[in-house]
């Protein structure tokens, strides 16, 4: 996420709805799983057949996300811009809020121990209300953690800035490639 | 001479003199440094800091604190055991164990003790107690379900089930 | 004495007098002395050598810089040993010990692994939010092949940064003298022009490195992308991820620090990729010593952007008077400018008002760190090769 908030434009403003978009749409990935995991009750979730291939799955579409968010951050221009061919931000907002959605989703629905725990812990609460207010709160706890990325809003973006940041993008990217190529091959995952 | 100027003429004196002293003050002094600080090494390595010792015979087994993973760490939480010294343990050992200190036998662990210490180990564990997971024929997986021969002891990493 | 008429002239200054190169070494020879044959060190024959051979190769070096008025050439010598002869008296190390350059998980659990600097920056932030490091060593001294442990190394670090700032990259890493050394064999680089954006290449990886060790709690360079795994040791393998890991680092060995070198005669992995590198530009700005562009003498010719090794001379900062962030106090610009351009200096102070001072204040205080360090890694692999010519 803190490559992505660098490819955007600078300022607290632009910065606080990116964060906006990329945590409502981190809920939503979480009142899901709630939802699910409340439905097929705790034991299909201790399940680690299923659940490996999922995540594995989920990485690598993250990674893909994160791959395409760099490419198409190739045009975005920070204060050396000159030049009328070029414009500031060649992405509208809505497109911007629609991929740090995405961003959010997938990183929502990755399941972590500690997530699948609270699933467990959820999918035991009986009720399908209870499940989601439970996550609600989990939400709550695990974002508070994204807050200071605001502060991102301050740092310059200039040419420099965001090739690292579209570079950074894509070794995360290759990162997630690994390991979720690596959980669909079905081995062991390293420890 | 401007005062910038021997302002730097004196840094950079004070930077060769500062390499001079390094090999008997500034690094042992950098490093005491660091070494009160009070950081510890990640126990997911580490193992944790013991927490009981149960003398069975001629051998004990230390029980560690549980160990639980950071941020998006993907491993499970675990607790780990310590059987030392393994010249005082029989060709089989399978010792139930109480973790929790509850009086209760939450685990029972079972593994041979090959005579070459290079050998591979594998342990299965029995579990009487929901918290803790089962492990059969568990070998090197993962820092969370192990067998391990580390020097003079045999470790054993046994993951937790719902924590 | 020789005199000055045999000594190769570099552009158009004299060599300075031999006796005069002799008075400035001397310095350099009372500290190897003091570095290699002080009481409590190493004893037996074979480290006397080695030791011996050390000190005099070190002195040599320094007194041909001296005599020469020239930096990079032979520093490039001390580099490029250190870079050959530190894999092999780490091998043997791992060898003796281990009988494996893989990494088994037991040596991890009883934190025997040793600590290199590159993982420091990754360190940083798991350190200040949870007082844990994340790495498999021993803060203290653990035995095995734990060394020093990791508070000896980040206080080394810290005092050879304090000293030379980014020059550490040219007078301490181990690892730099490999790709110096494989750029430094064509006559001519087949790849010249290179877009100076993959400079920005280390910050990204720094970046991505950082933010994965604070998100998995591992050192994620060192799991993922160490390519001097390769003359070192590395995680053995137990899984598809393990194999995964291993082959990136070889491809990255291979690539950025065999056949780019070879290919552009530049320093690719340090230019391109070492995310420590980025780090230590950081302290570059704190350092005292720097290269400075005098505008005066200069005459566009980009004879310093040809013979720097990691791309740290742009036109924008040559216009400006200055290089780049990234730049190693290598010296090979002020060694390649023809006028005299390009110059050591100490900030303050005016710009090639007296270089040749700032390059001695320079130089005393990185050899000094050099013979410590790099000197004791050069003795180290020698002793080996010896034991084993024995």
């Amino acid at each position: 996420m803190v490559p992505s908030l660098l490819t955007e434009r600078a300022g607290l403003r632009p910065n606080a709805r990116f964060l906006s978009a990329f945590l409502g749409a981190r809920l939503l990935g979480y009142l899901l799983f709630a939802a699910v995991a409340s439905e097929i009750g705790a034991l299909a979730l201790k399940l680690p057949a299923p659940r490996v291939p999922l995540m594995g799955g989920v990485d690598v579409l993250l990674a893909c996300m994160l791959v395409w968010y760099a490419y198409s951050a190739r045009h975005i221009c920070g204060q050396a811009c000159s030049g009328s061919k070029l414009v500031n931000i060649s992405t509208s907002r809505d497109r911007r809020a629609g991929r740090a959605a995405a961003l959010g989703l997938l990183t929502g629905l990755s399941l972590c121990p500690p997530f699948v725990v609270a699933g467990i812990r959820a999918a035991q609460l009986g009720s399908v209300v209870q499940a989601l207010l439970f996550f609600i709160f989990f939400f709550v706890g695990t974002s508070v953690w994204f807050v200071p990325f605001v502060g991102l809003g301050c740092v310059a973006r200039n040419q420099a800035v965001i090739m690292v940041a579209r570079m950074t993008m894509v070794l995360v990217a290759l990162y997630y490639l690994s390991l979720g190529i690596a959980m669909l091959i079905g081995r062991k995952v390293y420890g | 001479m401007k005062l910038r100027a021997k302002l730097g003429y004196t840094a950079a004196g004070m930077t060769v003199l500062a390499a001079m002293l390094t090999p008997f003050l500034l690094m042992g002094l950098f490093t005491n440094g660091v070494a009160a600080l009070g950081l510890h090494v990640d126990e997911m390595y580490s193992g944790g800091p013991g927490v009981r010792t149960i003398q069975s015979g001629a051998y004990s087994i230390n029980i560690h604190r549980p160990v639980f993973p950071h941020m998006l760490q993907r491993d499970q939480p675990f607790v780990q055991l310590d059987w030392k010294p393994v010249s005082a343990l029989p060709g089989r050992v399978s010792d139930v164990v109480d973790l929790d200190g509850d009086g209760k036998p939450d685990i029972r662990v079972s593994f041979d003790v090959p005579k070459d210490p290079k050998a591979t180990l594998r342990v299965d564990v029995e579990s009487l107690n929901p918290h803790y997971e089962a492990m059969r024929n568990a070998g090197k997986e993962k820092y969370s379900r192990l067998i391990v021969r580390v020097d003079d002891a045999i470790l054993v990493r046994v993951p937790l089930a719902n924590p | 004495m020789a005199s000055n008429a045999c000594m190769p002239r570099f552009g158009n200054e004299a060599p300075r007098s031999a006796g005069r190169a002799v008075l400035l070494t001397l310095p350099i020879l009372l500290w190897s002395l003091l570095m290699f044959f002080h009481p409590g060190g190493n004893t037996g024959r074979l480290w006397l050598i080695a030791d011996g051979i050390t000190a005099v190769f070190m002195t040599t070096l320094f007194f041909m810089m001296m005599r020469t008025r020239r930096t990079y050439r032979w520093r490039r010598w001390f580099f490029v040993s250190v870079g050959v002869l530190f894999p092999i008296g780490f091998i043997h190390n791992v060898m003796a010990m281990r009988g494996t350059m893989g990494i088994p998980i037991e040596e991890m659990i009883a934190g025997r692994t040793p600590f290199c600097f590159m993982p420091i920056p990754l360190l940083i932030l798991p350190a200040a939010f949870t007082r844990t490091i994340v790495f498999p060593g021993s803060i203290l001294p653990g035995g095995g092949m734990s060394g020093s442990g990791i508070a000896s190394m980040v206080g080394l670090w810290l005092a050879i940064t304090l000293v030379i700032g980014k020059g550490w990259c040219s007078y301490a890493c181990f690892f730099g003298g490999i790709e110096e050394g494989v750029a430094a064999v064509p006559k001519r680089a087949k790849i010249r022009k290179i877009d100076p954006r993959w400079r920005l290449g280390p910050w990204a990886v720094l970046m991505a490195m950082v933010l994965l060790s604070l998100g998995l709690f591992e050192s994620a360079y060192c799991m993922w992308l160490c390519p001097f795994k390769a003359v070192s040791e590395y995680v053995a393998a137990r899984n598809t991820v393990g194999l995964i890991q291993n082959g990136i680092f070889m491809l990255l060995f291979g690539g950025l620090v065999i056949a780019l070198p070879l290919l552009t005669k530049k320093r690719t992995q340090c230019s391109f990729f070492c995310p420590f590198g980025a780090f230590q530009s950081i302290f570059n700005k704190a350092s005292i010593f720097e290269i400075k562009i005098d505008q005066t003498l200069c005459k566009p010719c980009a004879l310093c952007q040809t013979a720097c090794p990691t791309m740290s001379l742009s036109n924008e900062s040559i216009a400006r008077g200055e290089t780049l962030m990234s730049c190693m106090k290598c010296g090979a610009c002020v060694d390649a400018c023809p006028r005299k351009a390009a110059v050591w200096h100490i900030k303050g102070t005016e710009v090639a008002g007296k270089p040749e001072r700032a390059r001695l204040m320079f130089l005393y205080a990185a050899w000094a760190m050099a013979v410590m360090f790099g000197g004791s890694i050069i003795a180290q692999g020698i002793a080996t090769i010896l034991h084993f010519l024995a």
